[in-house]
């Protein structure tokens, strides 16, 4: 780090970095200390390890016999069912952890460091994922040799899956970011966790299909961001969603993906007028 | 001279009475945060809700699951939701255990006249619990009238007996797993909020599991006891076409309370245990 | 028989000594190894109702251990302890009614209640009359002003503030006896002289008062008895005057004379005792033992030699006597 010199032009505050080191570093930290505690990550995962297995166990009593429901057979069905899980352990700890942070009043330390927050705290969940990736991967791996394999699409559709894919963090972040801005203005994130978390659970996809859903909940997830989060990617991969469709719901998740995000970095603005107005 | 104190009302309702007290004033500093009390009311309903709306999407496909109806399933369902209602509004104490064991903030309660259990299960009320008390007693309300079941007297009574002491299964394993705090340093309640996740699993009924799945839920942490087995029971001897899954005979059922009577004094005893290691460890 | 009766009361920890992180708390599994660290080792004590203890020592000599043993939250390793006839750790609730507990460092208020709430709650859970309560709810506003702190909540009392309804929730049930384990600590001057005017209060209701310290002033007015502890064991236990009149009979005298007297000079004036410079010319400490001369006689001694401007006279405090058994300059045998 440069020293400060007497220098007349240097800015009041700590304009954010342009470098990626900074963020790297970040991402190294998070992800290192996720893996220092190995007792306290798996547990944080268990409530979505646990949804999978009892979504796993409802569906292969219903579809074990070779039925199939609403388009689902069993194989499509654990193709789904693995996706929701993976993408559902992304950001496990984002909530506690940013609101934690919030709470504790560290935020004004974060203020003064050289780094934009919003990018601070997405390369801390960046360096988390890797390591919830490659734990939520060898559960499926698991679950496979168990169970048996699941349809694998052809190149072009696993192509399409894994551009659709990689917009699954950044959309997760945005919503579980701005969340927990909310704990500047209320006391109790829990029960804004818990609504999201709802809200999340059923319009992503993640606790049921949506073309499961009755028409009028259709529509209503139609309009939210959360679809992006798990059906999406999930119709592409079970190719439910082919070609100019496919490139069409990528093109919802990277509109909502932008929207959100500059919605949030506005949220932050707000927020810190809070915090240093009004003293947190 | 020193006055003496006033005449004492004794054992059981004392007890009762600062339960009550001590609730109370909890409960009032919650309501301090009007808008904190909506979002947790909201929170909590909204995600039974999910839950439902899951089950509805399930069943407007197929007609039942393992021979479980939708009424069966939600009859199910609601008890394991209000089991978490009378939780939160009851005891949730229990859950500040492990950071009260680690602040060595249980000595003020060792000096004072009252079981330290009690003082730490009344320690705190979770507003959540008011969400799924509603949407719970709605969903409880809703199945019970759906069922195909022969309600006698009696069996309004048994059934009542058997959710209830389902409840208490529940509740005694918060209080074992949260009292793991005594041995391990950490000041949070993740691991038993991790195995309360696991309770969760009972929402369903259990008979889709495997058997190592069962295992754990009727035997190592009878989950399965908070509604299954219970609702079960209750719908056997309702009559109707018995032509759900279930684990072992549907009497089963019928030993809720021993069950119930067990995990409490197990519970306890574990409780009893970690605070004697506070006494001599010291924190 | 004794109020508290102290037994050879031991209480030793074990504490698992592991290699850091992971790797450490593995290995520890397999090969257990313990370092046992006695926090009181052996303590006789015998207190009688209505009596004022100080209980002094440096940090981590086994002060809050000694009170946590007498208070039944600690179970002790060996020796034996009873208080008004009862076994603190077996005869828990019977204990709790005749004792009052302050931690100085930790509040037992309610954190997010009002402190009149908290009063209240603890007025209900010792059983307290309408009448009493009422009274002790006077009585500490009169000695404490306990009256502007009572609808205040308790996560917003400054230090001073809380310490002082922690005081008043102490002792609410009116106990026979009250441990306070540093009560004082991190006070301001102002609350000190309050909590210790309360103290000298409780003293004449005839409360048996433990009470432990690192600030000696606390106990100058109120305790008749000092104990001093230093790693687990008693060192002295006696009364408070034998020890400065056995152990702090020097006095310093500071002079500034009117004449630039040499040193030599005012020394053979005095005598005996020890004189050393002060900062600049005409200043002069003295050093005397009062046992064997007078204020008044130094006073006079050096007035002959010069005109004494200004005089100033320290009293010892009880810090330097302790602080000399501690440093192990000084050994002390109980007074018979």
């Amino acid at each position: 780090m440069t020293t400060v010199a007497a220098d007349t032009d240097a800015p009041a505050r700590a304009t954010p970095s342009t470098g990626v080191r900074p963020y790297r570093a970040l991402a190294r930290v998070a992800a290192r200390s996720a893996v220092a505690y190995p007792l306290s990550f798996v547990l944080g995962m268990a409530g979505v390890l646990l949804q999978l297995l009892a979504m796993l166990s409802i569906w292969a009593v219903l579809l074990g016999s070779g039925t199939s429901v609403g388009g689902f057979s069993w194989p499509q069905m654990k193709a789904y069912l693995l996706i929701a899980y993976v993408t559902g352990s992304l950001m496990s700890f984002g909530d506690w952890e940013m609101a934690a942070r919030i709470r504790d009043g560290m935020v004004a330390v974060d203020l003064t460091r050289p780094v934009d927050y919003q990018r601070a705290r997405f390369a801390e969940t960046l360096g988390v994922a890797v390591v919830e990736v490659a734990f939520a991967l060898a559960v499926c791996a698991v679950v496979l040799a168990v169970t048996g394999p699941v349809p694998v699409p052809p190149p072009g559709q696993a192509a399409l899956f894994a551009v659709s894919a990689l917009l699954v963090l950044p959309l997760r972040f945005t919503t579980v970011y701005l969340t927990a801005l909310l704990c500047f203005w209320t006391q109790n994130i829990f029960g804004v966790s818990l609504a999201r978390g709802a809200i999340t659970n059923l319009f992503s996809g993640a606790l049921v299909p949506l073309t499961l859903l009755p028409g009028w909940l259709q529509a209503i997830a139609a309009v939210l961001p959360f679809a992006g989060m798990t059906f999406t990617p999930a119709t592409i991969y079970l190719g439910q969603a082919t070609g100019s469709d496919a490139w069409l719901l990528i093109g919802v998740q990277a509109v909502w993906t932008v929207a959100l995000w500059w919605g949030a970095r506005l949220a932050w603005r707000s927020a810190v007028r809070q915090l240093t107005v009004h003293g947190g | 001279m020193r006055t003496r104190s006033g005449p004492r009302q004794t054992g059981l309702r004392r007890g009762v009475r600062l339960y009550r007290r001590s609730l109370g004033a909890h409960l009032r500093s919650t309501l301090e945060y009007e808008a904190d009390f909506w979002i947790l009311v909201a929170g909590s309903a909204l995600t039974q809700l999910v839950g439902l709306a899951f089950l509805g999407a399930v069943f407007s496909r197929v007609p039942h699951v393992n021979g479980w109806t939708f009424a069966e399933v939600v009859l199910i369902y609601s008890v394991v939701v209000l089991s978490d209602a009378v939780g939160p509004l009851l005891f949730e104490g229990v859950w500040r255990l492990p950071w009260l064991v680690n602040k060595g903030e249980l000595d003020y309660k060792l000096v004072r006249p009252y079981p330290v259990v009690l003082q730490v299960l009344s320690d705190d009320v979770g507003i959540n619990g008011l969400g799924n008390l509603v949407t719970g007693g709605a969903m409880f309300g809703w199945a019970l009238w759906r069922v195909d079941v022969a309600w006698t007297p009696a069996l309004v009574v048994g059934g009542l007996g058997l959710f209830a002491s389902g409840m208490a299964v529940k509740l005694s394993i918060s209080l074992a797993t949260n009292s793991s705090a005594f041995w391990l340093q950490s000041p949070h309640s993740i691991f038993a909020y991790a195995v309360h996740q696991i309770g969760d699993l009972a929402r369903y009924p259990v008979s889709v599991y495997t058997f190592g799945v069962r295992l754990v839920l009727v035997v190592g942490l009878p989950f399965a006891f908070v509604g299954f087995f219970p609702a079960s029971a209750v719908l056997g001897a309702g009559g109707g076409d018995a032509v759900r899954a279930g684990v072992g005979p549907t009497w089963l059922g019928w030993l809720t309370p021993l069950v119930a009577a067990y995990c409490v004094a197990v519970a306890a005893l574990i409780f009893r245990s970690g605070l004697r290691r506070y006494e001599s460890a010291g924190n | 028989m004794a109020f508290i009766e102290a037994d050879g009361l031991t209480k030793r920890f074990r504490r698992p000594v592991k290699d850091p992180g992971l790797r450490g708390a593995l290995k520890h599994l397999v090969v257990r190894r313990f370092a046992d660290h006695v926090a009181v080792d052996g303590v006789d004590l015998r207190v009688e109702a209505g009596e004022a203890v100080a209980y002094v020592g440096p940090n981590g000599a086994g002060k809050s251990t000694t009170v946590k043993l007498l208070a039944g939250i600690l179970v002790p390793t060996a020796g034996q302890v009873r208080v008004g006839g009862v076994v603190p750790h077996r005869q828990r609730v019977a204990n709790a009614r005749q004792i009052g507990v302050l931690f100085g460092q930790r509040t037992q208020l309610w954190w997010d209640l009002p402190v009149r709430e908290s009063l209240a709650l603890l007025r209900d859970l010792y059983d307290v009359d309408k009448v009493t309560y009422r009274e002790q709810l006077e009585r500490f506003d009169d000695v404490l002003g306990l009256g502007e702190l009572l609808p205040v909540v308790a996560r917003k009392l400054s230090l001073g503030q809380r310490m002082r309804a922690d005081l008043a929730a102490a002792l609410l049930h009116r106990p026979r006896v009250v441990y306070l384990d540093e009560p004082t600590i991190g006070l301001d001057i102002a609350v000190k002289d309050r909590v210790r005017a309360f103290l000298r209060e409780l003293r004449a209701d005839g409360t048996t008062l433990i009470l432990t310290t690192h600030d000696l002033g606390d106990i100058e007015d109120v305790c008749q008895r000092i104990v001093i502890i230093d790693q687990g064991r008693i060192i002295y236990d006696g009364p408070l005057a034998g020890v400065k009149d056995q152990f702090a009979r020097h006095r310093s005298m500071h002079l500034h004379l009117a004449d630039p007297v040499p040193l030599d000079t005012v020394a053979a004036a005095v005598g005996g005792a020890q004189v050393a410079a002060g900062a600049t010319p005409g200043e002069f400490t003295v050093r005397f033992d009062r046992f064997a001369v007078t204020a008044g006689q130094v006073i006079a001694a050096v007035s002959a030699v010069s005109e004494v401007r200004d005089l100033r006279i320290d009293e010892p405090a009880i810090e330097d006597v302790v602080r000399k058994v501690y440093a192990g300059e000084l050994r002390l045998v109980p007074a018979p």
